[in-house]
């Protein structure tokens, strides 16, 4: 977990350090992205001013331009729409798009060869680099469970993005109840129920 | 107790609809006329009653469930069973939205699971409200009804599969707990 944080700040400093050097190119509010900025302007094609579920569904692609899947769309734009008011100006847009370069560039990392898509191998090396410890039978069906239709154990970027986030709020959501450091919990029917759709809806 | 034995919703007995009748309207959901009804294709065919996109994750659970060989879509032999599943919901959902409205709060959706035998605390259910509301009016359109009782009986399936003794409660490692959750979302 801490060396994913770590790849994460790398990431966005460099992001942050390419936003200065834009934004001296051209009129960016202050905090948002130029690059951020200009994806904006085409993806709202109704021009609203704002980014509607729909419309960011038309702009997530993966890398073999098959569009995002609606559960990734939904877990970044509830992410980043923090009025909760179903639709999202420059400054969430800006977010999302730093959030979506940071995942890209791990995605990249640990595809090691370069076939646009994490293989179980990868999964598995990237998970552990993460610092999960699981099993490979477990990463096995995990990749399984979300490689698409007539392709096995090929993970695109969007289901990358939604397994490593719910991976991630699940294991806190566990170390909560494992208080005594044990690996095991005792939980109640109730307590599963609100712990998973509070995390994962 | 913990919860109930019968937490599934009631079974309508309606009568299967004329096979003529069915493949009328299969072909018209069926816009590009590949014999198989893709999420894209229900989802534009199927109304919430709200004047808004019906929920696309609820069509993809809902062509999911009868998709038997995993093809992205259903056919004509399957369709008859999305097309019973969906009036089913519909008739429920009206016996629960007295006024019409489209939604349902807190109240009519607590009858309406205690109905289907789910025993859950006032304040889950306002978890549920605040998580399957998506059009953020502190209330449930039809399609976040479905996809919410989709994504209870799941839950609850996973759980009892691991309460063993029935009491309502479970005890699991790491991965157990991981396991148990991925095989929902």
């Amino acid at each position: 977990m801490i060396k994913m944080e770590c790849f994460l700040r790398h990431r966005g400093d460099v992001i942050k350090w390419n936003a200065r050097l834009l934004r001296l190119l051209g009129n960016v509010p202050p905090g948002v992205h130029p690059e951020a900025q200009q994806w904006f302007s085409t993806v709202d094609t109704d021009r609203s001013g704002y980014i509607s579920q729909r419309e960011l569904r038309q702009a997530l692609l993966n890398s073999n331009s098959t569009p995002f899947n609606e559960e990734t769309c939904l877990l970044m734009f509830n992410m980043f729409d923090t009025s909760r008011s179903g639709r999202m100006d420059v400054f969430g847009f800006s977010a999302l798009w730093t959030y979506l370069q940071q995942w890209k560039g791990l995605f990249q990392q640990f595809d090691r060869d370069r076939s646009g898509a994490i293989s179980t191998n990868e999964m598995h090396q990237a998970l552990s680099q993460m610092g999960y410890n699981l099993s490979p039978q477990f990463i096995q069906k995990l990749v399984e469970h979300h490689s698409p239709r007539g392709q096995q154990g090929a993970m695109h970027l969007d289901r990358f993005i939604q397994v490593c986030s719910q991976l991630q709020t699940m294991t806190q959501a566990f170390r909560e109840k494992d208080t005594a450091m044990t690996g095991n919990v005792r939980m109640s029917y109730e307590d599963f129920l609100a712990g998973s759709i509070r995390r994962l809806m | 107790m913990a919860y109930h034995n019968q937490y599934r919703p009631p079974q309508y007995n309606s009568a299967p609809p004329d096979q003529g009748f069915l493949w009328n309207i299969f072909q018209r959901v069926d816009k590009d006329r590949s014999g198989s009804i893709s999420d894209t294709e229900l989802q534009q065919a199927l109304s919430n009653g709200t004047w808004t996109p019906f929920n696309p994750v609820t069509v993809r659970s809902i062509i999911a469930m009868f998709d038997r060989d995993n093809k992205g879509g259903v056919n004509f032999n399957e369709f008859a069973g999305v097309w019973k599943y969906i009036t089913d919901w519909q008739n429920i959902f009206r016996t629960y939205d007295r006024d019409n409205s489209g939604f349902i709060d807190k109240n009519e959706l607590k009858q309406a699971l205690t109905g289907f035998g789910y025993r859950l605390s006032d304040q889950f259910y306002n978890t549920l409200i605040e998580k399957f509301d998506r059009q953020r009016k502190g209330q449930v359109a039809f399609d976040d009804f479905i996809q919410c009782c989709i994504v209870l009986q799941r839950l609850t399936d996973v759980f009892r599969r691991y309460d063993t003794d029935q009491d309502g409660w479970i005890q699991v490692s790491y991965e157990q707990y991981l396991s148990m959750v991925f095989n929902v979302v």
